[in-house]
């Protein structure tokens, strides 16, 4: 079970995959009463006083015109004082349920499968692996995907249902779905089975034109990267061409507007609710915060995750002699705090979004219109891309934790982080086309 | 992992201060992010009375992504030490980028009499008739 040469992988190890999820879970409720039900009831009741003086105010015909003004802007400060609180714990909660679920499924799965007899030799090779065969598990993966997403629009109808948000609840909605998330789970758990063995002898070489002689891994990881780029690239081309014809404030002050055109008709961007001095006149260094924040996160965690590569590759590395000789005393630990580091960072950018688009919908740039539509569309495949990195991120954690990685087979962690930078990389091109232009 | 040997400035950097190159390349990123978002705080320049127009705001988000995807790629990417094949593969899509780009010229309702001829060959019959 143990790393290095030795690639024999007990059972009982993905017994450690549910005993981190149950932790992961753990950390998610306490995060919710902390936020959601403790600060955010505070933060409720605070909104429902100030709503309340604002109707009063509204009611008393001796309340100046500036008072009032003044009590709306005191009653939409606790609002989104409020939703960011419940948003950030509900968030929380959520995305670690997500992690726990998966990782504790996977880990469930392997854990009852039929223990392998494993042939050593001497060295504690394990001559069965040193080959690393083709696997079916992408396959069953895309089979489940292919399923989960056929059955989407009644998973989401019946997940409203559900939820209490409207609509009548027909089990036979969530059938098809169910099903391929189920496949996916499978598919997941023998992927993991066939890699956490994997100590990076006999990883496949193409033997043929453009990539003779890489990794095959490495190369597929590139074409598949090539085809995020158009997928962004679509987004980013469709918000241009829509934004050619929108008459926004920049558009109107420089006289771009058809002529007649009035300051009623400016069309508002995302940036000009967040930017400070936008046009919507919400803009301030607090909404623009969580936006800003986020794109130091990518960057920090986009460094963080080479640090765990280049601590893994390394063959002599040491512990540090400051402080950080506490989080990173040997090499494994090392390895495995930068990924939680990486984890962690990427787990704040999935929360701070969402906050964030509360009090968007709440200032009103909703879903419902060309501008917020390409922006939540765009922005929400981006956190879609980032959230499905940290669960790939999850299988990294557990591998370092018990496995580990090292100069032999840390190409899992290079290979993981090429997809982590692209996502970084098309942050750098979202964030300023829609926060800041 | 395709680190390449430094050279150049890369090199003087690492030996002067015993950093590596995924180090100064984290601290040009941040440094290049702080500016980026900077921009868009300030109305003027600050210290001076010059206004921030959307040119300029063009011109600096245009030019610090481009420097913040050229370190991204370079080094967290590790193209620079990486074989060319990888660099051409990531460069491929490129191509499709700039005809979307194209395509959006062509489809905005200004495109026939703001855009120039070389972007229209043949179809200034659209305002010749």
């Amino acid at each position: 079970m143990m790393g290095g040469f030795n690639n024999h992988v007990d059972n009982s190890v993905w017994g450690r995959a549910v005993l981190m999820a149950g932790a992961i879970l753990t950390i998610g409720v306490v995060a919710f009463a902390a936020l959601g039900l403790g600060v955010g009831s505070v933060k409720h009741d605070t909104y429902y006083e100030a709503k309340d003086a604002y109707y009063a105010a509204m009611n008393d015909p001796t309340v100046s015109e500036e008072e009032l003004d003044h009590l709306h802007h005191e009653e939409i400060d606790a609002h989104l004082s409020y939703l960011t609180y419940w948003v950030a714990g509900v968030t929380i909660l959520a995305i670690t349920t997500i992690y726990a679920i998966f990782l504790g499924i996977g880990g469930f799965i392997n854990s009852i499968q039929p223990q392998e007899d494993h042939g050593h030799d001497d060295h504690g090779h394990d001559d069965h692996h040193d080959e690393h065969h083709g696997s079916a598990s992408p396959i069953i993966f895309c089979l489940g995907v292919l399923l989960f997403l056929m059955g989407f629009p009644e998973f989401v109808e019946g997940m409203r249902a559900l939820l209490a948000q409207g609509g009548t609840f027909a089990p036979g909605d969530m059938v098809l779905s169910t099903i391929g998330l189920t496949i996916i789970m499978i598919g997941v758990a023998n992927w993991w089975r066939e890699d956490l063995p994997f100590i990076g002898h006999g990883e496949q070489i193409a033997t043929s034109a453009p990539f003779e002689g890489e990794h095959i891994r490495k190369a597929g990881l590139w074409v598949f990267i090539m085809s995020e780029v158009m997928v962004f690239a679509t987004f980013f081309s469709s918000y241009l061409r829509i934004r050619t014809e929108w008459c926004t404030k920049w558009a109107f002050d420089e006289g771009k507007c058809s002529p007649g055109a009035t300051e009623g008709e400016i069309v508002l961007t995302a940036s000009d609710y967040l930017r400070p001095g936008g046009a919507a006149g919400t803009g301030d260094f607090w909404t623009m915060l969580p936006g800003a924040v986020n794109t130091f996160a990518l960057i920090i965690s986009s460094y963080t995750i080479v640090l765990a590569l280049k601590t893994a590759k390394s063959k002599d590395w040491e512990a540090p002699k400051n402080a950080l000789r506490y989080l990173l005393p040997d090499k494994k630990t090392a390895v495995r705090n930068y990924l939680i580091a990486t984890l962690l960072l990427g787990s704040m950018f999935i929360v701070l979004k969402l906050v964030e688009w509360s009090h968007l919908v709440a200032e009103g740039f909703t879903v419902g219109t060309v501008q917020g539509s390409i922006f939540y569309v765009a922005t929400g495949a981006h956190g879609l891309h980032v959230f499905v990195g940290l669960l790939v991120m999850l299988y990294l954690v557990f591998k370092a934790d018990t496995i580990g990685y090292d100069e032999e087979n840390g190409q899992g962690i290079e290979y993981f982080g090429l997809y982590w930078h692209f996502v970084d990389l098309a942050w750098v091109v979202i964030f300023p086309a829609f926060y800041l232009y | 992992m395709g680190e390449h040997a430094a050279t150049g400035l890369e090199k003087w950097l690492i030996d002067k201060t015993g950093k590596d190159i995924y180090f100064w390349n984290f601290q040009v990123l941040m440094f290049f992010t702080l500016f980026e978002v900077g921009a868009v705080f300030f109305e003027v320049i600050p210290g001076t009375d010059i206004r921030i127009t959307r040119f300029m705001v063009w011109a600096i988000l245009i030019v610090v992504g481009i420097i913040k995807g050229y370190g991204i790629a370079a080094y967290f990417m590790h193209l620079r030490g990486d074989p060319r094949i990888y660099t051409r593969t990531a460069l491929f899509p490129v191509l499709f980028v700039l005809l979307m780009l194209w395509g959006i010229g062509l489809s905005n309702p200004e495109a026939i009499t703001e855009l120039p001829s070389w972007c229209t060959p043949d179809w200034d019959y659209a305002t010749k008739r």
